[in-house]
């Protein structure tokens, strides 16, 4: 299908569409496009990729596309956005928010919080996957070191899961726990382990996470606005 | 301080008591000896232990109950009611809650429904037939023994051990400490001729007057659910009887891992559960003892297969590494106790007898299959796959056995379905949906007829178990209800676009499936057709998780098949009592387990529970068994690098990148629907562009 030809307005359209459908050649192509006529890399990254996450996303949360689907959808972001990553950096465009993700210590366990990684990658967030079984001083280290926003963490196993709770003294005696917001996610994690953990927010699935991720820097953002 | 209670009373079995403020309704069942069921050990998720809170006044009893004599519903119970599907919504309104949320404040009055009981499992576990060679490790020996003379220096023990050495050819044996006790008087009442019981030709562990010919053993499996106990004549081979009950660590948290946690977060976890299951196994071993008119002091050697977690757990040692990587056993080798030191009450000097485990979460039931199934013995490449919460999967011949384990999760054994339960009678276990109509007709458990065989009335449907929701998951996607990515379809018709309103789930091809909003939802049995007059309806949610419990699956036998380098597998056998009960066709439709001739897919029944009495009955393939555990290549599911992939191809029916050559050839894979590409795309946006102009909205962080 040739898109070269379609009006502006009609070619986001193509890119939300063809990102939504996982058409990775498609999207890198329309990406190209985009930026040929002269849009700048923030907006084609908010107008098509992360438009089209957030169709995605939706889907996803109401059981429409599932798992295999959303890979598909996020590694056609990617495409799109290893395009946009060098020109996004030399403008020097702030990113939306900073997440540092992984699973906890005695867990082996990857998939969920890849997705979620992914799908807060494709709603404009920069990601720092830290991967599998991380202990207490690897998260602590991260957030530091990429000063981020957000902290999410993983586990698959009730067994696993207390050790969320060791992460975040760690946060409290290395004084970061206050500049970081915690989000916890896993099977058998619930809400009301999430607060008894002192968690900050307990994400139920991956586009859920991504809307309270966006929800929280939104208020945070409008508090250093205020302040 | 005395503290303060509150008066509970339960219906319809009229238990009742006083429990302590702030007890959950789920502790003050328990406390008060009632059936509730729980499958997620209390974590408001799986919503077995549904109860209905009466309000008002009740004379008879001296109660008042109300609403609010229980603390309200949290965001977690909330969440899930909002979860379930509005053929569940509950005439009962507020007064249905979770027993294990809901905790006691004020006396209150609670009504247990139907389908919240655990009742008595149908469990369908037979000893199978295969041919062993009876050889057990015990022997029982008659002997004469000299009597003693004045200044002949030699005791009872002395003498026995000349007796056996002369009459038998025994030496170098040694006696135990109840055997020495009994040692005396039997000679003394059997004037000198005694019958001796030896293990493993290097000790006596009982001697009895004159000549006895009593001797058996007890091979069991011993399941996270069920456990099954086989009662064997050790001479004949004979299985005297057979009997099983749940386990009742189910108390303590339904799957392993919430076990594990049982025992991290308890002092007296461990010991608590291992009470539990050695009680639960005294009551087999004395229930079958009774059945075959035997004495359970007459059982002299025992089998215990099971688990990593109920290996450890049945033998004291602490499960607390097997909860997280790198899953480190307390051992790998097979372990020979006495009976009396674990408590189990056979006979106290009874060895008892657990076989080695291959990994963190390979254990003794799956070298008893090993040993059942003997992969490593055979040319055809074999895939044993025992189903379960945990699935553990062995692949090989001669050349080699590879096995690994699956987090499956408890979808087939009903949990997290929406309107899942147990084997029990009233469960439907088989469903047929007809390709052009689109309706369903089931059969449940404990009734003969076809749903469209007899009156609605008479069917009584409460639920759907393991077997029945693999069949109606695979017959939804045959029928084209189901697309391959596990979608519930809107007919053609409806995705035309003539103005059809999604919300009110018009023109579906089955008045059987409907959308509530965008997701759809097919009705199974009607509400004439069940016990308790409500609808029991397959929602996405059901059909996505069956999704991740059979990819997980699918994955263990890929990335086995990968290591060894094939791309097809000789034979499937299905192990473990489910393993039975699930239709081949069915389960290869779904994408359970990679394509093969349907006729060399066979059932084999609980492989464990044989393969136990195996080691029972045969010592050489006792001895054998731990060197096969040894040699097998065990292989990390959830670190191997092609995991991810082979998972989440495994998640579309039957698999997105694997053929199914058998299954086309007899043609039950629908034709995917494929509208021209610009079409579908035109289709797919419009939808889109309808949607994003209603931004649902989503749960705040706060």
């Amino acid at each position: 299908m040739d898109f070269k030809d379609l009006p502006d307005e009609e070619l986001w359209l193509q890119m939300q569409d063809d990102l939504y459908d996982g058409l990775k050649d498609e999207v890198a192509e329309q990406t190209h496009e985009a930026l040929r006529r002269g849009y700048g890399p923030t907006e084609v990254l908010a107008k098509g990729l992360v438009a089209g996450m957030d169709i995605v996303g939706v889907d996803f949360r109401d059981g429409v596309l599932f798992v295999p689907e959303v890979l598909m959808a996020a590694n056609a972001m990617k495409a799109g956005m290893e395009i946009l990553r060098p020109l996004l950096t030399q403008t020097g465009a702030p990113r939306i928010g900073t997440m540092v993700i992984g699973t906890v210590k005695g867990d082996i366990h990857d998939i969920g919080k890849n997705l979620v990684s992914m799908m807060m990658e494709g709603a404009g967030f920069e990601v720092i996957n830290l991967g599998v079984n991380n202990d207490a001083d690897k998260f602590v280290a991260a957030v530091r070191e990429h000063n981020a926003d957000i902290l999410g963490m993983s586990a698959l196993l009730t067994t696993t899961m207390p050790y969320m709770k060791v992460v975040i003294q760690a946060l409290k005696d290395e004084g970061l726990r206050d500049k970081v917001f915690v989000m916890v996610g896993g099977a058998p994690v619930s809400e009301a382990f999430a607060e008894e953990i002192e968690a900050d927010a307990y994400g139920r699935d991956a586009a859920t996470a991504v809307d309270i991720a966006k929800k929280y820097m939104a208020w945070k953002n409008e508090k250093k606005a205020l302040a | 301080m005395s503290q303060i209670t509150h008066r509970v009373v339960f219906q319809p079995s009229g238990h009742q008591g006083d429990v302590a403020e702030g007890t959950t309704l789920l502790e003050a069942a328990r406390q008060l000896g009632v059936d509730v069921d729980s499958i997620c050990g209390g974590r408001q998720t799986c919503g077995k232990c549904k109860v209905v809170i009466q309000g008002g006044r009740f004379d008879k009893l001296g109660i008042t109950s109300s609403l609010d004599h229980v603390t309200p519903a949290g965001d977690d119970e909330a969440r899930y009611f909002a979860r379930r599907s509005p053929a569940d919504c509950p005439s009962q309104g507020d007064a249905l809650r979770l027993s294990c949320a809901a905790r006691v404040v004020g006396d209150v009055l609670v009504t247990v429904p139907p389908e919240s009981s655990r009742r008595r499992q149908v469990v369908r576990k037979d000893a199978g037939d295969r041919p062993i060679t009876i050889d057990p490790i015990l022997r029982q020996v008659f002997v004469e023994v000299e009597p003693n003379v004045l200044g002949g220096r030699k005791g009872d023990w002395e003498r026995l051990q000349e007796a056996l050495q002369r009459e038998w050819g025994l030496a170098d044996l040694s006696i135990d400490i109840h055997a020495l006790r009994r040692l005396t008087p039997a000679l003394k009442a059997g004037k000198q001729a005694v019958t001796a019981v030896i293990w493993n030709e290097r000790e006596v562990i009982d001697v009895r007057a004159g000549f006895r010919d009593a001797l058996y053993g007890l091979a069991a499996d011993v399941g996270s659910t069920t456990i099954v106990a086989h009662l064997c004549d050790l001479h004949t081979g004979a299985v005297l009887a057979t009997e099983s009950t749940m386990n009742p660590q189910v108390t303590f948290g339904e799957d392993l891992m919430s076990r594990v946690s049982y025992a991290m977060m308890h002092d007296d976890g461990l010991g608590k559960m291992q009470a539990a299951v050695i009680g639960a196994l005294n009551a087999l071993a004395t229930r079958a003892a009774a059945s075959a008119g035997i004495a359970a002091d007459d059982i002299y050697e025992a089998v215990l297969v099971g688990n990593t977690v109920m290996h450890h757990i049945l033998l004291g040692l602490d499960p607390t590494e097997l909860g997280a990587a790198p899953f480190t056993l307390a051992t790998h080798a097979p372990v020979d106790v006495k009976a009396r030191d674990l408590g189990l009450r056979i006979h106290p000097a009874a060895n008892v007898h657990l076989p080695a485990l291959e990994a963190g979460h390979v254990g003794a039931d799956n070298v008893a299959v090993l040993i059942a199934e003997a992969p490593d013995q055979q040319d055809e490449m074999m895939l044993v796959i025992d189903v379960g919460t945990n699935a553990e999967i062995l692949l090989g011949n001669r050349e080699g056995v590879w096995s690994c384990s699956s987090p499956t999760g408890p979808a087939f054994e009903g949990a997290q379905i929406t309107h899942g339960q147990r084997a029990a009678p009233g469960a439907i276990e088989r469903v047929r949906i007809d390709r052009a109509t689109g309706r369903p007709r089931f059969k449940v458990i404990g009734n003969d007829l076809w749903s469209d065989e007899q009156p609605a009335s008479s069917i009584k449907a409460t639920g759907i178990c393991g077997s029945g929701i693999i069949e109606v998951v695979a017959e939804l996607f045959m029928a084209g209800l189901l697309g391959a990515d596990g979608a519930f379809r809107h007919h053609e018709s409806a995705v035309g676009g003539h103005g059809t309103d999604p919300a009110h789930g018009l023109s579906s091809p089955s008045c059987h499936l409907r959308f509530n909003g965008r997701k759809g939802e097919y009705v199974l049995a009607t509400a004439d057709q069940t016990l308790s007059g409500r609808e029991i309806v397959v929602t996405q949610d059901d059909v996505r998780n069956v999704q991740l419990a059979k990819a997980a699956l699918y994955a263990g036998c890929k990335l086995l098949m990968r290591r060894r380098g094939i791309l097809r597998v000789d034979r499937i056998v299905l192990a473990g009592a489910f393993g039975s009960y699930i239709d081949p066709l069915h389960a290869m439709v779904l994408g359970m387990f990679p394509d093969c001739d349907l006729g060399r897919v066979v059932a084999v029944g609980n492989a464990a529970g044989d393969g136990a009495r195996i080691a029972l009955l045969n010592r050489a393939r006792r001895a054998e068994s731990a060197r096969a555990a040894r040699n097998v290549h065990y292989i990390e599911t959830a670190i191997d690098p092609h995991f991810q992939e082979e998972f989440v191809n495994a998640m579309h029916l039957p698999n997105r990148a694997d053929p199914f050559p058998h299954l086309q050839a007899i043609g039950v894979l629908p034709a995917q629907a494929c509208p021209p590409e610009e079409d579908a795309r035109a289709k797919r946006r419009r939808e889109r562009r309808e949607r994003s102009a209603d931004p649902s909205e989503v749960g705040s962080w706060q």
